[in-house]
């Protein structure tokens, strides 16, 4: 009877380990490097998967984000944890920007294009029978991008109708609804001594419980998802478009790698093992492009394994998740430098600022959308700078499947870095806290 | 009356009689029969000759001369297939240097009709008639996309297309010179003598927008596709050329004929299909 459950509690053990996640990631792009049709056969189970994975997304959210502002009000601490954490999101923001920044503009400087590349971009541009950019009529107001998703900002996140909002998935607005249900139940909590958060709790729990077995199910789910997408973008692609992968794809690594590693530094975790751990979060990102999908799995390994701070982890990696997007921002930069670098565009010191402040605030404006339509605020960004959106739309969006793995993971671990700056480790929070009952 | 007289009189009709010889060749059958009916299609079946004028120059896929002295193309198959059907031969008038020139030598009476991708526009039709279209195509720019974005404002391109007031080129007596005019009043619509000449003045900055239709701004870049990433392509919705035949002014039975004709026929040629044919060849 006993051996089922040993052999069970074996291969949980080696599904999680992170040579298993890294080598299921290693397994998916060869597979989609192969060209093999047959792997995007694999397409339904990855999509079962991420269905999976989302199915718990929203009721954990409703758990975990009351919880975790009954945590904030309760602490003494909050004042200082908010102000820190403004100030590491303030020097994220900035050194993403920055470095987005600068680094393109003197790569391109060093990197012409070639003759070869220009004409084999200009084909992915009109496809293969010279395809309008748009069209408009000349006694009207009427346009269509051809090809182009069309434009969406940050439109009312205040849910009129929770449930509505719930039932559509609504993640934003369901977020939203969380942060101000949690402030009131614990004011009221205070009021009349009653409330529902032991419930909560227990459905947090069973949450996190649920993760827990589909995590068993990662491996599968990372090749199901990522084979196919690197199966579509077939190597031309990377030929092409080299130049804006190189860069994009070099300064994300190095990002990733310094995020990780300053994270290991202030939770005073070994540097390789922090890497080994924080890869299953990493490619959960990868596979399931969303950010929300890797709340879970993230303040589990932050809390569990790296024993980050409970109470910042469980408050700002949801929030952040849903609204800090630093691989976008990096990703408009660059974007941004990268075709004005192709339309031989001088960018003066102004220029770079504006480039950098407007990617910013265009990452904002991708909340609530995600694929090809969270490219559309990029013209936030070319535009005002008298750079064609209609350009680079047709070169990005075949890269994106990629490139939108990489946004999850910078969005992801950035994050993760800020909460573990500003809330530190769980004995800092336990004296703390101790500090607090004695003064008390 | 006086020898000097006489020579004035002779002297003042020389002209008259010049014109009376030149006008009277595309009604020689009907001086001949002695009918007062104006040329129309029972001359060109008497005289078993459909005279059909195209530009000196090759516009691929409707008309190309090949290495053999022939010509192939969509306009050569629809003139040949209309041949057939009034039961005569094709005679092609190709000494026509430009689109204007093509509908002039109709109008002068040195070919029946012509037909080498020719639009219908307002000053066209008040020298020679229009068959029904026989294939419509949509008006479109490339523009270089630097200047319009800048011009742009931060909005989409298609702002600064509707109002541009720089330079526009077209090709030189052809219906573009007609429609950039009328449609971008505050341009300066500057015309070359090819559509290559045009391109060339789009690439080296002498224009920064060219006006001509779908088809061949799609040609343009489906043969060099380079030029996609330095200039964009807008197609304009509500502006389209219908390619018709100019058939001479008087010709009311051919035109009824030709009509005819081309509803029999349904020439719906698809874009794509012309842009495969045009790099085939």
């Amino acid at each position: 009877m006993a051996k089922p459950a040993i052999i069970m509690k074996r291969l949980a053990f080696w599904l999680n380990q992170p040579v298993t996640v890294l080598g299921a990631a290693g397994v998916a792009l060869a597979l989609g490097a192969s060209g093999w049709p047959a792997v995007q056969s694999l397409r339904p189970i990855g999509d079962l998967y991420v269905s999976l994975l989302q199915m718990v997304v929203l009721p954990f959210l409703l758990a975990t984000i009351p919880l975790a502002m009954r945590s904030a009000l309760a602490g003494a601490t909050n004042a200082t944890l908010i102000r820190s954490l403004l100030v590491w999101i303030g020097a994220a923001i900035v050194t993403v920007a920055a470095v987005g920044a600068l680094v393109p503009l003197i790569a391109f400087h060093f990197l012409p294009f070639d003759q070869a590349t220009i004409e084999a971009m200009g084909s992915i541009v009109g496809g293969s029978s010279g395809q309008a950019d748009l069209e408009f009529s000349l006694d009207n107001n009427a346009l269509t991008l051809l090809g182009a998703a069309g434009q969406t900002g940050v439109l009312s996140l205040v849910p009129s109708n929770i449930f509505s909002a719930l039932s559509a998935d609504d993640t934003m607005r369901v977020l939203v609804f969380a942060a101000i249900f949690g402030t009131a139940m614990t004011i009221c909590e205070r009021r009349s001594g009653r409330s529902f958060f032991g419930a909560l709790q227990s459905l947090h729990d069973t949450c996190l419980l649920i993760f827990q077995w589909l995590n068993l199910l990662a491996p599968i789910g990372i090749i199901a998802l990522i084979a196919p997408q690197m199966e579509v973008l077939g190597p031309r692609v990377y030929i092409v478009l080299a130049h804006f992968s190189y860069i994009f794809f070099g300064l994300s690594a190095v990002i990733l790698i310094l995020a990780i590693t300053i994270l290991a530094a202030v939770l005073r975790q070994d540097v390789p093992l922090t890497f080994a751990r924080f890869s299953r979060p990493l490619m959960i990102a990868a596979a399931t492009r969303n950010t929300l999908a890797c709340i879970p799995i993230s303040v589990e390994t932050m809390t569990e394994e790296l024993h980050a701070s409970q109470e910042t982890t469980e408050l700002y990696i949801p929030v952040s998740f849903a609204t800090l997007r630093f691989g976008t921002m990096l990703h408009f930069v660059v974007a941004t430098l990268f075709v004005g670098a192709l339309l031989r565009h001088s960018f003066s010191v102004s220029e770079v600022l504006t480039a950098a402040v407007l990617s910013v605030i265009a990452s904002f404006a991708t909340l609530g959308i995600s694929g090809a339509a969270a490219l559309a605020p990029l013209s936030g960004v070319l535009r005002p700078l008298g750079l064609p959106y209609e350009l680079a739309f047709p070169l990005l969006v075949i890269i994106d499947p990629l490139v939108h793995m990489v946004r999850i993971m910078l969005n992801v671990t950035v994050n993760c870095m800020i909460a573990a700056l500003a809330g530190g480790t769980q004995d800092r929070e336990l004296a703390q806290s101790a500090e607090l009952q004695a003064a008390e | 009356m006086s020898p000097r007289y006489r020579r004035y009189v002779a002297i003042s009709f020389l002209p008259a009689l010049c014109v009376a010889v030149l006008s009277a060749f595309p009604f020689a059958s009907f001086a001949e029969d002695g009918s007062n009916a104006t040329y129309d299609l029972p001359a060109i079946k008497s005289a078993g000759i459909l005279r059909v004028a195209i530009t000196h120059f090759d516009i691929p896929p409707f008309h190309q001369r090949r290495p053999d002295g022939n010509f192939i193309g969509k306009d050569i198959e629809f003139t040949k297939e209309l041949g057939d059907a009034l039961k005569v031969k094709i005679a092609l008038v190709d000494s026509s240097p430009t689109f204007d020139a093509v509908v002039q030598t109709v109008a002068k009476g040195h070919a029946d009709i012509g037909i080498s991708k020719l639009s219908q526009t307002y000053d066209r039709l008040a020298y020679v008639r229009f068959s029904e279209p026989y294939v419509t195509l949509r008006h479109a720019l490339l523009y270089n996309r630097r200047v319009i974005s800048g011009l742009s404002n931060g909005g989409s391109p298609d702002i600064a297309l509707r109002q541009f007031a720089g330079k526009i080129g077209v090709i030189g007596e052809s219906a573009y010179v007609d429609f950039a005019t009328a449609d971008y009043p505050k341009a300066t619509v500057v015309p070359f003598r090819t559509w290559e000449a045009t391109i060339d003045a789009l690439k080296t900055g002498q224009v920064d927008v060219v006006y001509r239709d779908e088809f061949e701004v799609r040609s343009v870049l489906t043969h060099d596709p380079a030029m996609h990433v330095l200039f964009g392509a807008a197609i304009m919705a509500d502006r389209r050329s219908f390619l018709a035949a100019a058939i001479c002014d008087t010709c009311v039975k051919l035109e009824e004929f030709i009509n005819y004709f081309i509803a029999q026929h349904p020439r719906a040629y698809s874009l794509d299909e012309l842009l495969t044919i045009s790099y085939l060849n």
